[in-house]
């Protein structure tokens, strides 16, 4: 009797691990998939770890730093005007636009004030630095997307934006064009005009990815209500630039902080869309590139005359001083914190980067996505990773 | 839902036969390198020139290059005076002046700095090496660009002359 409960105790017990080693092996846990560090999806070294219940994502990470320069630490042992060459590589895509808030901020300090026409030039570069970062985010979303036309139709004209910058600056990609209290060097002969047949061009371009994506029935399906941002959501992670206005807030600091550059010298206005998704944020920045084209025609227009640089000593010693200088980057907030103790370089520099914290809504917002989604929420949200980890 | 499908994906591909049609008309935007050559604009920053009779060798330079990417050396000598009867001048003389363009990151800093216009910027670019060595061009060398080096463009209207 006792040998046979024995035996049939064994049993239940080896029943009953086996039904565990079973249970176990036939668990549907959930899966790991590491979307890069080197992925044709993500525009450079970023690594999203996203954690799959089936095809639906419950958690993603972020992980940055795989291209981290350390520019703040870098600055420090530098003059200022080595620092400008070395901010240019923050945001690859549209580099003249990095060097104006860190020169506004050293300005700031040393109570100098570029001249008039030095204003009206850089306001007008910095628009076209703004037009050849998003124009390639037009072409780019089609290609996160499945189409491939609308990216070769970006790199065509781009083209043109790049060579009125080196046209005028000597850089295509790296300006180096911005110094404290003016410029480098004065417009070359019969550059307005091919500026202007420049932006021609662009809104044409413009006009085209309207028809190509915006209007497209598949681009629609795949982007609208795809990774929906709420207004209060985006504020709080500190989003940024395109990304916050598409969410619906009407928040630009070329118009809402008054800065050196003069935007308020030309009628232009502030497109938001109030859906958040996807294909709100892809809509706006369509609307900013045209409406940039439009700003720079005024520009080119209106151009006073007089001389390109103030009156500075020939080496720079910056006073003593801090200084937080933001502008409306093509990607968004782009900020510098300047402190200067007198000597021919920064004490300390802290640099705001607007890739960052509009990257930092990853985790928010792939929350219960399919796996495709994410590569659109991805695209949208266009970052640079020099711009993330600087 | 049905209604805007159709029109626009027939939009799009009415924009890219456009296109098509135009590049058959027209030809490429693209340009077979090798063979067709774009020409860069004046101030392109392509390759620095060296016009040694203007160096003094005085390493400014040298030290507000970001990257550190020129070399310098030089010494003083006597040089025969002025005027007959005078005594000699003590010059400083270049004996190497080298640009390492392999970490050049062609900022123009020095270019800039230079108070006594030895160095100039040509929109050369054809010279790339297969040894990673043979990118650090020497005195002579970087003398042969001042032949490439063109002149400072026209200034649109209300420029104001240095």
């Amino acid at each position: 009797m006792t040998a046979t409960s024995d035996h049939q105790q064994a049993a239940y017990v080896a029943g009953q691990a086996a039904d565990a080693r079973v249970h176990v092996e036939l668990q549907t846990g959930d899966m790991t998939l590491n979307i890069g560090p080197q992925h044709p999806a993500t525009h450079g070294t970023l690594r999203i770890a996203a954690q799959l219940d089936g095809e639906m994502v419950i958690r993603a990470d972020p992980i940055m730093g795989y291209m981290h320069r350390g520019y703040e630490k870098l600055v420090e042992v530098r003059t200022y005007t080595q620092v400008t060459s070395l901010v240019n590589r923050i945001d690859w895509m549209g580099s003249f636009a990095n060097e104006v808030p860190f020169i506004l901020a050293a300005e700031q300090i040393m109570e100098v004030e570029a001249p008039p026409r030095a204003q009206w030039i850089r306001t007008i570069l910095f628009e076209l630095s703004r037009i050849a970062n998003v124009s390639l985010f037009l072409g780019d979303m089609g290609v996160q997307l499945g189409a491939l036309t609308p990216v070769f139709f970006a790199f065509r004209d781009r083209e043109h934006v790049l060579n009125q910058i080196e046209a005028i600056t000597g850089g295509r990609f790296h300006p180096n064009f911005d110094r404290i209290g003016g410029l480098k060097d004065d417009i070359p002969k019969g550059w307005i005009q091919e500026t202007k047949n420049c932006m021609v061009k662009m809104r044409q371009f413009c006009d085209e990815m309207e028809d190509l994506l915006v209007g497209n029935a598949v681009f629609q399906k795949r982007c609208r209500g795809v990774g929906v941002i709420p207004a209060d959501v985006a504020l709080g992670y500190g989003m940024s630039g395109a990304n916050l206005r598409a969410s619906g807030v009407d928040w630009d600091i070329r118009r809402d902080v008054p800065s050196p550059l003069v935007y308020n010298e030309v009628d232009w206005k502030v497109w938001t869309h109030p859906d958040g998704d996807s294909f709100a944020r892809y809509w706006v920045r369509l609307q900013e590139t045209r409406e940039a084209t439009h700003i720079v025609d005024q520009l080119l227009d209106g151009i006073p005359s007089g001389p390109i640089m103030a009156k500075v000593p020939r080496i720079i010693k910056v006073p003593e001083g801090e200084a937080y200088i933001t502008t409306e980057n093509p990607l968004g907030e782009m900020g510098y914190y300047v402190v200067s103790k007198g000597d021919l370089g920064p004490f300390r520099v802290k640099i705001r980067t607007p890739s960052f914290n509009n990257i930092s809504i990853v985790p928010w917002v792939m929350r219960g996505v399919f796996v495709p989604d994410v590569i659109t929420i991805l695209g949208s949200l266009y970052f640079i990773l020099g711009d993330i980890d600087r | 839902m049905g209604k805007p499908k159709i029109p626009g994906i027939f939009k799009g591909l009415g924009i890219t036969l456009g296109i098509l049609g135009k590049t058959i008309k027209d030809g490429a935007n693209t340009v077979q390198y090798p063979h067709e050559k774009e020409t860069p604009p004046t101030r392109a920053r392509g390759v620095i020139a060296l016009h040694e009779g203007n160096c003094t060798a005085c390493m400014l330079c040298v030290r507000s290059c970001p990257d550190w990417c020129i070399y310098i050396e030089g010494h003083k000598q006597l040089a025969p005076p002025r005027r007959a009867g005078g005594n000699p001048r003590k010059v400083n003389h270049l004996d190497r002046f080298d640009i390492d363009y392999a970490l050049c990151m062609y900022c123009g800093i020095c270019v800039e700095v230079c108070p006594f216009d030895a160095l100039f910027w040509s929109p050369e670019y054809e010279y790339s090496e297969p040894k990673i060595a043979d990118l650090l061009h020497d005195k002579s060398k970087l003398g042969e660009w001042m032949e490439t080096v063109p002149e400072a463009p026209e200034l649109e209207a209300g420029a104001q002359k240095k």
